[in-house]
């Protein structure tokens, strides 16, 4: 379902001209759970904001799902994070404003999905979680363990083809996070395909595939 | 993303700062009340002067003896016999009369006053309009005997014998002639002359009489219609030049309430585009004001657009939610703007006595201006947060 070939991505800022990743090569299938593991400024954050359709790379191919990225312009990409990406960010990234079920909605909004067809689905979503007698309630008032329940919530919502999680249990406590990665088994064992962006061992031991990265290349 | 969901956004998003938005709005809201109330003045002061001036009759026109090269205005004074002549002679003209003017003492049993007293003849009343209270105008035998009679207005009525008084039939002594009030007119608002003034009018030879280094210097008359006003007092000033042997030299003038009329409405157009031109300056800075607090907003929530933008929002999208929330801002400063001018408009317009209309051309380019200032000063911060790197802004602090 991904398919990244020679893939590299060089941030050139005129004084300086860093390489933070090079030569990607990667396949991962549909219903996949696989763990991108490496120290700080191994290249794992830009490959995982590659794989999001957030940034492009410079050399090299990525499609998703069938689509060639890479040839797609800003809007289709939007279009692209919206309908085929859920993502679960580490600082939860829920709008403070907004109560869990409009944070949920949001997404459907952009897709331009109906509100009485919005409503009801992010209900299912909050429930799937199991947060749904939460849905009032803004993010300031609901715990880490919560609001990471209500982002995933969010990234399931427009029935994604890819979640992507960027260190996700990186801001709670252990019992929180331990939950959360329980959420995430349990969409795994639903068939979602889940990629897992982290430094901790442990967390990344939970799933099926573990890449390692180490200076902006895949180690073999 | 519908039309009514980016609205509730933007509102959010200015009910989040309540006071920063409100501040903001006051800006607007000055700027627009202000160029208002400007114009619905400049328009009561418009309409009141052409009122005024409309009152007097627009048909009417002024022929005088204006600064000849020989400065002999004996030799082309005008006589009432003359006047006959061009009255009956000139094509279109409704009346025309000899004019005089003095300020001597009038004295009742009760009291002295100085009023302004105009010698005419009986067609004056054809001229202006004026509509008389009690008794009769000046008449035909008046004119031929130099009868002793005066018509008086209300102020000068009320102020030489009280408020209620009946003047009508009494004698006044104007520089010690006796003369009988035969008639009393009502005052009009004198608002060209600061204010109404006692005046009255007597027959010219009876002004010629009791003034006799005096001699008539002014025509006063009306045209059948507005449209002939000019052609008209044109053939009076020809058939005099010819009468006087004087087509070289140019003495005498005219001058007709319709120029009079449109030269003022000029002057106060002029003056109303001036003084809203600057009050537009206020509506400018509003304007600013709005777009500086759109920029703060912008960065203060870099952090959403990001996540906006991850979870699906087009460039377009972002776009458009902070030019809508520009957009509220200065609508809501335009209508709060409006409703506040026009109230004060009609405050000021009640103190100042002059007619109060709405305008809606007036109210309409308030709104089309405070939202082309949305607009224009929302569109570069909208634009700035359209830009941001979705990656950039999500790491934003």
């Amino acid at each position: 379902m991904i398919e990244i070939r020679d893939l590299g991505k060089i941030y050139d800022t005129g004084a300086i001209c860093l390489e933070a990743l090079k030569n990607v090569d990667l396949d991962i299938e549909a219903g996949e759970f696989v763990a991108i593991m490496g120290p700080s400024g191994s290249g794992k954050s830009t490959l995982m904001n590659i794989i999001g359709c957030l940034d492009r790379p410079t050399s090299g191919s990525y499609s998703l799902d069938g689509h060639d990225i890479s040839s797609l312009d800003e809007n289709q990409l939007a279009v692209i994070r919206n309908q085929k990406i859920g993502f679960v960010f580490q600082t939860f990234n829920l709008l403070p404003r907004l109560n869990a079920m409009r944070n949920v909605e949001l997404p459907m909004v952009y897709a331009g999905v109906d509100p009485v067809t919005r409503r009801q689905k992010a209900s299912e979503a909050l429930d799937r979680v199991g947060i749904l007698d939460h849905a009032r309630h803004r993010p300031n008032e609901l715990s880490g363990g919560q609001r990471q329940r209500v982002a995933v919530a969010r990234a399931l919502v427009n029935s994604p083809v890819l979640i992507l999680a960027d260190e996700p249990t990186g801001n709670l406590d252990s019992k929180s996070g331990a939950e959360v990665m329980a959420l995430f088994d349990e969409l795994h064992g639903q068939g979602s395909t889940i990629v897992l962006v982290t430094h901790d061992a442990e967390i990344g031991a939970r799933a099926g595939r573990i890449i390692h990265f180490r200076d902006g290349e895949q180690v073999k | 993303m519908n039309w009514l969901e980016m609205i509730l956004v933007a509102l959010d998003g200015i009910w989040v700062n309540k006071l920063r938005s409100s501040l903001t709005v006051l800006g607007i809201i000055i700027g627009v009340a202000s160029v208002i109330l400007v114009l619905t003045l400049g328009r009561g002061g418009q309409q009141k002067i052409m009122d005024e001036m409309e009152s007097m009759g627009s048909n009417v026109f002024f022929v005088y003896i204006s600064q000849p090269e020989d400065g002999d205005y004996d030799r082309y004074k005008f006589s009432t016999d003359e006047c006959k002549i061009l009255r009956e002679s000139i094509d279109g003209i409704k009346a025309l009369v000899p004019t005089a003017y003095s300020a001597p003492q009038v004295q009742s049993r009760r009291k002295k006053e100085n009023c302004t007293v105009i010698g005419t003849e009986s067609g004056f009343n054809k001229i202006r309009n004026i509509t008389m209270v009690k008794g009769r105008f000046i008449n035909q035998n008046d004119d031929a005997a130099a009868r002793r009679v005066i018509v008086i207005n209300q102020k000068m009525s009320d102020d030489l014998f009280g408020v209620g008084g009946d003047a009508l039939g009494q004698v006044l002594n104007v520089d010690q002639t006796p003369v009988m009030v035969c008639g009393i007119f009502k005052t009009d608002t004198g608002m060209m002359d600061g204010g109404p003034r006692p005046m009255a009018y007597i027959p010219i030879n009876l002004y010629l009489e009791m003034n006799p280094n005096s001699s008539i210097y002014e025509l006063e008359g009306s045209a059948e219609s507005k449209e002939q006003v000019e052609k008209v007092a044109q053939r009076v000033l020809k058939s005099l030049e010819i009468r006087h042997d004087a087509a070289d030299k140019h003495p005498y003038m005219v001058f007709n309430m319709e120029q009079q009329l449109q030269s003022a409405n000029k002057v106060m157009s002029i003056i109303t585009m001036i003084i809203s031109a600057i009050a537009g300056i206020s509506l400018l800075v509003g304007g600013i004001g709005v777009m500086n607090i759109m920029l703060v907003s912008v960065t203060e929530r870099t952090r959403e657009i990001g996540i906006r933008m991850a979870i699906g929002a087009k460039r377009q999208d972002i776009m458009v939610q902070f030019l809508i929330e520009a957009l509220v801002l200065s609508l809501m400063g335009g209508i709060i703007g409006v409703i506040l001018g026009l109230g004060g408009g009609a405050i000021v317009c009640l103190i100042a006595k002059i007619p109060f209309t709405v305008s809606v051309s007036i109210v309409l380019l308030a709104f089309a201006f405070s939202s082309i200032v949305g607009i224009f000063f929302g569109l570069y911060p909208a634009n700035r947060a359209a830009k941001l790197d979705p990656i950039e802004a999500l790491r934003y602090e």
